[in-house]
This record gives structure tokens, C-alpha cells and sequence, in this order.
């Protein structure tokens, strides 16, 4: 057992704090107060982040990215969370599908995307799964072929014409380039019948519909996609036609792509809302006093404090596990697991927050009630049933 | 004897709320820029028609023109306005509760002459107690089980000028401050051992309200500020209001209207989970037929149910003096009880509630996301959960305090 960073891990982790101090923090609240969701984004800290390396640091080095392993992409993202839990994810989901592209395309795709990719620092990428009748359904398949993805792909020559739409895709309103899991057949169950696409934001017959007015995460935009006759190259398949569920990682396979580095994700930047819980609740009852003593002096306040740290330490302990076993190239249930534990912990952590705070109404300020409601994004898609019920068939298939 | 049997009118009336909430306050209270917390302005024609309904004089007797509603009756409306709009909800049990506190109990025939023909007159004169001053720390806290080292003051003075009061101070987070026809005001007069309370319109000279735009309270609340504020001797309330009014008289006991507010908050949620689990088939079934979403809608239901109870069990104690007198009921601060097991039910059945509806729970402009937020303003009332169990603490273990009044500022 040795924790120790390496220097380059360190380089990183102290590179992601001083731009979150420096650059994040600073415009944290002012992007969550934006009220229509389409206005949140900001591509100057986006593009600040990706000179530095933020936004394709998942990139192998010999396709012009940075190549870091998964402990250093942990860390970078519990760092930038820790100022911003939007903004954290702004970048890391870069990191996602560059993942899925290392593992999944060929070279001749890579060719044409990757290197368009890394040199244009507004270019961000995004995954279009969910539907308006597909949400649980995409995330759990089952074998009636009636149920799942909508969004249909008709062969026609050398493309594939496209028909549906999409929800609550993140980054949709501003990504360059998608992918899109397609029904391609629709006589077969959807694990059989759905195929990847790779979807420019160009494409001829897509667009972008509403953007979703989310209560946290609000600088991460998820928006509607629409195809209507939407024409897409047949050099544009992920894989094979109606293999999509296979590279995604939904199959539990050893795929870093998808699910495991998104679980990963997940758990890492819950723990940077926990860093911020603790930090800001130990500074706060160090410095509010009641009754002529700081509200550190009373036993209440050290136990909460004291357990808003045990369960974000616990954390740290899983998430820096699961980077480590990514990097070993174990794979298990276990990132599922951190996923599923770090949405338990976030609202946990937070709401301890909030009480540390005191309840008085006039404590409660605007950054404790961000942090409150970044927190519950995660029981929609990382601590809600259906996340747990997937992880555990993953346990019962190991 | 201890019996939750509702009356015919008690049924009657939680049906003609709940009728009233579903035609009316609903397809408004719930549309998306409602929703949206940018915007809370308060629903004003809305609570008009509550008010012709007879709902901001419930609690008033009836031989002064009111329904002389008990807190039972008072919380079962409570609950069923909160299903449909907290916000509404808050604004007209403030001005029902201090209707019975102000007209019943505390005013002389003088006064009431003086005050009740407006306030039955007008469906826009609301009451508010103005109790809270700035910086005020009503917390136990770090005082916990230890005598007050310092007495918390109240800084808004009344000095005695000819015939009148003259009023001079500050005081924040009142409850319905900017629709208010008349205040209550608690003011230090000197050299007087407690506090008293003053009768203050909202139009006497030297009057100022400000709209405090406060996402952390329910209803509307403002500040107001009396600079050299004058009205006639006789708006003095007599010396037991002060200890009335800030819930010192009946500490932990009071109508657990706040709560019911919670409670309709909670319920609003499990209905719409409820009802979308039914409609939403995702897995092959409707949601309900899982047992994951099962769990949860029992679990809801169970936590709901419980609340209730302890709510209802509070009003029927402060209806009924004399069951606690004869040791049917514990005498135990029943409502700070209400308070604690009903906010933090609430909070995790909101949350759960938002589950069900996947990415829709967390969506600014639609219910849930809502719903959540009106619980945690209910967390956050008063001085929160941590300072409540301190006080049942004091309580069970027989500690007396003598700043019970001034520590009761912030009510339950």
C-alpha cells in the first residue's frame, strides 16, 4: 500500500487547484445565478481550462492530448469541483468521451476527430442517450423490443438517415460533436438493435431544441436534440451496427469508456462538493461566533463538522481506490459502488453544512444552497435506485 | 377524552380548501415560471379569494365575525393551502392566527373598535407580529443548559410623548410585513422589567416597510422601521401579549400551524410522485409496480401519516388544556416534537418524491425541484432542528430559565 502521488500527479493536482482558486471560484456563483439556462455557459473559463490542459488531458500523447492516468484525472476533478461542481463536470465530460473514442474508434475516425478535437480549444464533446420515453429504460435495456431508444437510423447507401430525439443531453446546446445511440433495428431488443453514432453538431437535419432549466449544475447545460431526416456518413458508426450497448460499458465489460470512467467521475467530483462542505463549515464555526464564543466551542457543531469529515474522508479512500484499479486496468463493481456511496455522502455532507450554518434563515446564503442543490443532481443519476440496482447486477456478474 | 374524530364542519371545510386548491391555486401556483424560484411574487388575487372564503379570519371567533376555527381546524386548512402554494399558505395562517391572538385575547373593546371593523372589512389588511429585530440571536446554542450571561434585549423603544407612543427601531423577517394593515410590535419601554407590545397601523406617520425578497422564508416578510413613530396611548396591549405573541406562554406548546405548513409541502410531493408512478411505465410496468419506487411511495406515505399525527396530536393538546391537565397527555413541548419529526420526514420524502421522476425531479420549473426547496426553508424556520432537540433537552431535564421571553423570539 503506498498512497503517495507521483510528482506528475501532484503537478496536476496543484495546477487544478490554483485555476479553480484562481479562475472557478471567482465566477462560481455569478454563472449559477443566471436565470435562463441557455446563458450559463461561459467559454472564456472554458477556454482559460482547456490552455491549461483541463479539457483534453484524456487524450493519449500520441494524439496531441495529455495522456493522464485515472488517479490524476481524479484528483483534477475533486480539485475543480471543490470550486465548482459544474464547471468540473464541464471538462471532465471532455474527458469521457475522449476516453470512449481511445477505446472505440478507428484510426482513420480518429484522424478526422481527434486532432480537430484537441487543437480548438471550444470544442466539447457530449453523448446522447436518454429519451423522453427512454430514461431508466436506456440505462437498464430489457429485451422487448417495443421498449428503449426511439431515435430511429435507416440505412440509405453510404448514410444513415435519422429520425427522434433526444433529452436532457448534456452538453448538447454548445458540444461539436456527439455520440448518438441509434435504433437500428427495431425487431430485435435494444441491446441487439442499437448502434453509436458519431453526430457533428452540423450534421444536416439536426438540431438543438430547449435547453433544461436544471435547480443545480446550472453552467453544465443539458438540452433536447432533434433529428428530422438528420443525414449521417456510414464511416460515422462507433463499432458495429447494433454493438452500441457493448461500447458503452453498459454491458459491465472492460471498457474505460462510458460508465466506469463515468462512475468514476461522479464519485471524484461529489468529493470535491464534500472538500468544499468541510472546508467552508470548519472556517465558518471557527469564525461565527454565539454567545461571545465561536460556534466551533459547542459540541453539536464539532460533531457534525467531525462527521461531514469521516464520510468525505471515506470517500476520498473509495474514489482514489477505484482511480488506482482503472489504472491497474482492475475492473469491478466498485466504481459503481463509489458512484453509488459519494451521492449518499454529497447530500450528507451538504446538509450537514446547512446545519452547521444554523437554521436561522439568515445564515443561509447563496453558495450553501448551491452546493445543496448541485449535490441533489446526484440522486437522479448516481445514488437513485436504478444506479444501485446496475451496479448490483454488475456484482452479481462478477 | 383524546379523540381525533373530525366534526362535520372540520370535514366540511378541509374538502372546500382542498376543492379551492385544486380548481384555483394549482393550475397557478404550478406553472413554470411560478415554479421557477426567480419568481415568488405572492399570489395576491388568489389570497383575496381565501380571504372572502373566510380563511384570514378562520381563527377569529365567530361573535367578531370570524369561523372560530381551533388549531386543529387551523392546521388542517394550514396543510391543505400548503399542498397547493406554501407561500399562500403562510400569508393567510399568520394573519388567522394573530386575528384570534390580537381580537380574542389580547385587544380591549377600545382597541378592537378601533381595528376589527378594517380588518373584517378589508380582504388586503393582513396582521403581522413584529418580533424579530437584526442581529438578533434567538438560538440556545452555546447556551444550552446554562443561565444567559447576557439578556437579550429588545433594541425598538416606545417612549410616552403627551398622549401618544413614539417608536423608534428596527425589525427584520416579519411575516407578512408588506401586506400588513396593522402590526404588532414588541418594544422595550423603559423602565419596564419585559418587554410589551405596541399597536401600530401600517399607515401611522414614521412608518417604513421594505420587501425583504428572503428565498429562505415562506410567505412575504419585510423590515420595518419606526423612526419617531407616533401613535395614541391606548394601542398598548396589555402586559400578558408580549409573552403570547412570542409563544413564551406556552413554550414548544403553540398551534403547529408552521408544521401543518411543512406537512402540506411533503404531501404535494407524494401526490405528484404518487400519481406519475402510476402513469410513467419504464421497465416493462408502471413505476409503482416496482418495488424499488414501491419502498419509496411507502415509505413516504408511512413518514406522511406519522407527521400528521404528531401535528394534530399538538393542536388537539393547546384545544384541549385540560387533558394535559388530568395527564391524558403528556405535558411535553408537543409542537417543537411536530416541528422536528415533520421537517426532517418532509425533507427526505420531498427528495425521495423527486427520485420518481428522474431528470424531471431536478428541474427548476417543474414541482419537485420546488418542493425540496420549500422543505428546506422549513428546516431552516425558527432556529433549526439541532437548537429544538436542545430545547426538549432543557425541558425533560427540568432546567428553568428566566429569559424565556426574549429567548422565545423566533417562535416555533
Amino acid at each position: 500500500m503506498d498512497f503517495t502521488l507521483s510528482n506528475e500527479q501532484r503537478s496536476w493536482q496543484m495546477a487544478a487547484r490554483k485555476f479553480a482558486d484562481e479562475e472557478i471560484r471567482p465566477i462560481s456563483l455569478e454563472r449559477d445565478s443566471i436565470s435562463t439556462p441557455r446563458e450559463t455557459w461561459d467559454w472564456d473559463i472554458i477556454k482559460k481550462g482547456s490552455k491549461l490542459g483541463f479539457r483534453t488531458m484524456a487524450v493519449p500523447k500520441e494524439w496531441g492530448g495529455q495522456g493522464t492516468d485515472f488517479v490524476t484525472q481524479a484528483l483534477v476533478m475533486t480539485e475543480l469541483a471543490k470550486a465548482d461542481s459544474a464547471i468540473s463536470k464541464a471538462f471532465s465530460q471532455n474527458w469521457k468521451w475522449s476516453h470512449l473514442i481511445s477505446a472505440s474508434c478507428t484510426e482513420e475516425q480518429k484522424q478526422r476527430f481527434l486532432p480537430g478535437f484537441v487543437a480548438d480549444d471550444t470544442w466539447v464533446l457530449g453523448k446522447g442517450i436518454t429519451e423522453p420515453s427512454a430514461g431508466s429504460d436506456n440505462r437498464m435495456p430489457m429485451d422487448d423490443p417495443k421498449t428503449g431508444i426511439k431515435l430511429r437510423g435507416e440505412r440509405k447507401g453510404d448514410e444513415w438517415i435519422l429520425n427522434g430525439e433526444k433529452a436532457f443531453i448534456a452538453n448538447a446546446p454548445i458540444g461539436k460533436l456527439f455520440f448518438i445511440d441509434v435504433r437500428t433495428d427495431m425487431a430485435v431488443p435494444p441491446k441487439q438493435g442499437t448502434t453509436l453514432f458519431l453526430v457533428p453538431s452540423d450534421t444536416p437535419g439536426f438540431r438543438i431544441g430547449k435547453v433544461f432549466n436544471k435547480s443545480g449544475w446550472r453552467f453544465y447545460q443539458n438540452g433536447e436534440m432533434i433529428f428530422e431526416n438528420a443525414r449521417v456518413p456510414h464511416a460515422n458508426v462507433v463499432g458495429d451496427v447494433g454493438g452500441a450497448i457493448k461500447k458503452t460499458g453498459g454491458s459491465g465489460g472492460d471498457t474505460t469508456g462510458g460508465d466506469l470512467f463515468g462512475d468514476l467521475e461522479l464519485a471524484a467530483n461529489a468529493l470535491g462538493i464534500c472538500d468544499d462542505a468541510c472546508s467552508t463549515a470548519l472556517k465558518f464555526a471557527k469564525t461565527h461566533k454565539q454567545g461571545g464564543q465561536p460556534l466551533w466551542a459547542q459540541q453539536n457543531v464539532q460533531l457534525q463538522i467531525g462527521k461531514m469529515s469521516m464520510l468525505t474522508e471515506a470517500l476520498r479512500c473509495f474514489v482514489m481506490r477505484v482511480a488506482w484499479e482503472h489504472d491497474m486496468k482492475i475492473h469491478s463493481a466498485n466504481a459503481g459502488l463509489a458512484m453509488n456511496y459519494s451521492g449518499d455522502v454529497a447530500n450528507e455532507v451538504t446538509e450537514l453544512y446547512m446545519e452547521v450554518r444554523g437554521a436561522d434563515g439568515c445564515h443561509m446564503d447563496h453558495h450553501t444552497d448551491k452546493i445543496l442543490r448541485d449535490a441533489f443532481i446526484w440522486n437522479h443519476l448516481a445514488s437513485d435506485s436504478v444506479s444501485r440496482m446496475k451496479v448490483a447486477k454488475r456484482l452479481a456478474a462478477a | 377524552m383524546y379523540s381525533l374524530q373530525l366534526s362535520p364542519e372540520q370535514l366540511e371545510i378541509r374538502d372546500t380548501v382542498r376543492d379551492f386548491v385544486t380548481r384555483e391555486i394549482k393550475p397557478v401556483a404550478l406553472k413554470a415560471d411560478r415554479l421557477d424560484q426567480c419568481d415568488r411574487t405572492p399570489l395576491v388575487d388568489l389570497i383575496d379569494q381565501a380571504s372572502q372564503m373566510g380563511l384570514r379570519s378562520l381563527a377569529l371567533s365567530e361573535d367578531r365575525g370570524g369561523a372560530g376555527a381551533d388549531a386543529l381546524t387551523s392546521c388542517i386548512v394550514t396543510e391543505e393551502l400548503a399542498a397547493g402554494d406554501a407561500d399562500i399558505a403562510a400569508v393567510l395562517s399568520e394573519s388567522s392566527r394573530l386575528a384570534h391572538v390580537l381580537f380574542d385575547q389580547c385587544m380591549n373593546d377600545a382597541q378592537r373598535d378601533a381595528f376589527l371593523p378594517k380588518f373584517l372589512n378589508g380582504d388586503r389588511y393582513h396582521l403581522a407580529f413584529a418580533g424579530r429585530e437584526p442581529d438578533s440571536d434567538t438560538r440556545l446554542g452555546v447556551k444550552y443548559h446554562r443561565p444567559a450571561t447576557t439578556e437579550v434585549a429588545v433594541k425598538t423603544t416606545a417612549a410616552k410623548s403627551g398622549n401618544d407612543w413614539v417608536v423608534n427601531g428596527v425589525k427584520d423577517s416579519v411575516g407578512n410585513a408588506p401586506v400588513a394593515g396593522l402590526f404588532a410590535v414588541l418594544v422595550q419601554i423603559s423602565g419596564r422589567p419585559t418587554p410589551s407590545v405596541l399597536l401600530v397601523p401600517a399607515d401611522a406617520p414614521g412608518v417604513g416597510v421594505r420587501a425583504e425578497n428572503n428565498p429562505w422564508a415562506h410567505g412575504v416578510c419585510g423590515e420595518v422601521m419606526f423612526k419617531d413613530c407616533k401613535v395614541p396611548a391606548g394601542n398598548l396591549l396589555g402586559d400578558d401579549a408580549a409573552a403570547i405573541l412570542t409563544g413564551a406562554a406556552t413554550p414548544g406548546r403553540g398551534v403547529p400551524l408552521a408544521q401543518a405548513l411543512n406537512l402540506g409541502i411533503g404531501r404535494a410531493a407524494y401526490e405528484a410522485a404518487l400519481d406519475y408512478a402510476h402513469l410513467r411505465v419504464q421497465g416493462g410496468r408502471p413505476l409503482i409496480e416496482h418495488q424499488a419506487i414501491g419502498t419509496k411511495l411507502g415509505e413516504m406515505a408511512i413518514k406522511l401519516e406519522i407527521a400528521r399525527a404528531a401535528i394534530w396530536q399538538a393542536a388537539w393538546a393547546f384545544d384541549h388544556s385540560e387533558a394535559v391537565a388530568d395527564r391524558s397527555l403528556a405535558d411535553l413541548p408537543l409542537t417543537t416534537f411536530a416541528q422536528v419529526y415533520t421537517s426532517e420526514a418532509v425533507m427526505k420524502t420531498t427528495k425521495d418524491a423527486a427520485e420518481v421522476f428522474g431528470a424531471m425531479g431536478v428541474m427548476r420549473d417543474m414541482p419537485l425541484a420546488k418542493y425540496i426547496h420549500d422543505a428546506r426553508v422549513c428546516m431552516h424556520s425558527g432556529d433549526g432542528n439541532t437548537d429544538a432537540r436542545l430545547r426538549v433537552a432543557e425541558e425533560i431535564a427540568g432546567y428553568r430559565r428566566a429569559d424565556k421571553t426574549a429567548m422565545r423570539l423566533a417562535g416555533e
